[in-house]
């Protein structure tokens, strides 16, 4: 309001040099008023004026080009990134239920591979083969047993005291001791969370995540165990057991044994057999003999000076 | 009139054509368009002020869009060209807001 009052009052007041008043006061081009001032003096030719206008024309055509081009690319972007992503999600879902689809084949063909070998063996050998799998952890199995339960402490609890960094957490160390105390209590089969171990599984951690058979777990860990029946007393009695108490007395980790009746126990994945071969080089393995197969217990390489390759 | 027609005509054009612009010149568009408004507006202002002058439209307007593009490209070659872009944009939008604050005076009085 004033500044209106003191431009009608002096209306020629020189401003300080101010660039974004002036930016503001004056923003039209001063060529313009220049132009018409000579204009004024010197009015231009009618040839003259009428070829400037033609150029404004086709200037203004091109504008609008401009705009246009410039509206068209900006919506044809924007859709091209939502695009993408949807694409990347359609993908990504695409995949997962491929891959489901190949692991429930993947079972069933199992399955059938089992039937047909039950049916090409005997009796006997098929019961054999049963008894191996359900030990090495390739088969279901069902069963009595007992189920470890490990849960993090509960978050607010130590929150408040700022005592550490976050609530106590389940280690993978903790849940390691605790199958292996099972399997020396007479466990024989194991699975954390649905994951059956087998006797080449892990249980490691990585980060704040544990991984069993790098396939990630999270809390609350249930660890089932189906063995006979004396087991319940021997893992409670067991060095690891009487930890887990006083760890979950002190720290509010939650920690508990219970027996549990017609436990189910999935099977493992197939492992991933690898197999030593003798080295290519014909010097480095003197016999020579490269038909050493899967699980051949081949004398004739260990003797070879480059002491195996691989 | 003829002005608005030519508008017109261009964005039917640009539309028609669907041009496809090179990803080099990409980055300059948005620029290039504030300039251009720039230019319009300042035209308009100008018009309605009755100095309206055909040269200094063109010229004001080709040389707008050719010094926010090399301000642009300049401001990429030296690594700041999002800090100089936004620089442009404020600049020519405190230009662009002046001239329409004029024509609001114009055309409403007010």
């Amino acid at each position: 309001m004033s500044v209106r009052r003191d431009e009608r009052e002096r209306p020629s007041r020189v401003y300080a040099p101010d660039f974004l008043t002036e930016l503001f006061r004056n923003p039209l081009e001063p060529g313009y008023a220049a132009a018409a001032q000579r204009r004024q003096v010197d009015p231009p030719s009618r040839w003259h004026s009428r070829s400037a206008r033609t150029v404004t024309v086709v200037v203004l055509v091109v504008l609008g080009f401009l705009l246009a081009v410039a509206y068209r690319q900006t919506m044809e972007d924007e859709p091209g990134r939502s695009q993408a992503r949807s694409g990347l999600v359609t993908q990504v879902k695409e995949r997962e239920r491929e891959t489901d689809e190949l692991s429930a084949r993947a079972d069933e063909l199992r399955e059938e591979v089992g039937r047909q070998r039950d049916a090409a063996l005997s009796g006997s050998a098929a019961a054999r083969l049963r008894d191996l799998e359900a030990g090495t952890g390739l088969g279901r199995v069902r069963g009595d047993g007992v189920v470890v339960r490990l849960a993090d402490a509960p978050g607010d609890a130590d929150a408040v005291t700022g005592a550490g960094a976050g609530p106590p957490r389940v280690l993978y160390s903790d849940l390691q001791g605790v199958a292996n105390a099972l399997w020396s209590a007479g466990a024989e089969a194991i699975s954390i969370n649905g994951q059956r171990l087998t006797a080449t599984s892990t249980i490691r951690s990585a980060g704040e995540a544990i991984l069993v058979d790098f396939r990630p777990v999270t809390g609350p860990y249930e660890v089932s165990a189906i063995g006979p029946g004396s087991m319940k007393r021997r893992f409670e009695q067991s060095r690891n057991a009487a930890l887990m108490r006083e760890v979950a007395e002190k720290t509010g980790l939650s920690f508990g044994v219970r027996e549990a009746d017609d436990l189910t126990l999935p099977a493992a994945p197939e492992p991933q057999l690898r197999y030593a071969e003798p080295s290519d080089n014909p010097s480095a393995s003197p016999s020579g003999d490269r038909s050493a197969g899967p699980g051949s217990t081949d004398s004739g390489t260990s003797p070879s000076p480059s002491g195996g390759g691989r | 009139m003829i002005a608005v027609l030519a508008l017109l005509a261009g964005v039917v054009l640009g539309v028609w054509l669907d041009p496809s612009v090179p990803a080099a010149l990409q980055p300059y568009l948005p620029i290039a368009v504030v300039a251009a408004l720039d230019a319009v507006f300042g035209g308009v202002r100008a018009k309605l002020d009755r100095i309206f002058d055909d040269k200094q439209f063109v010229v004001s307007f080709i040389s707008n869009v050719l010094v926010a593009a090399l301000i642009v490209y300049l401001g990429d070659q030296l690594g700041v060209g999002g800090q100089l872009s936004t620089g442009v944009v404020v600049v020519l939008g405190v230009r662009i807001f002046g001239n329409v604050a004029a024509i609001r005076r114009h055309l409403f009085r007010a």
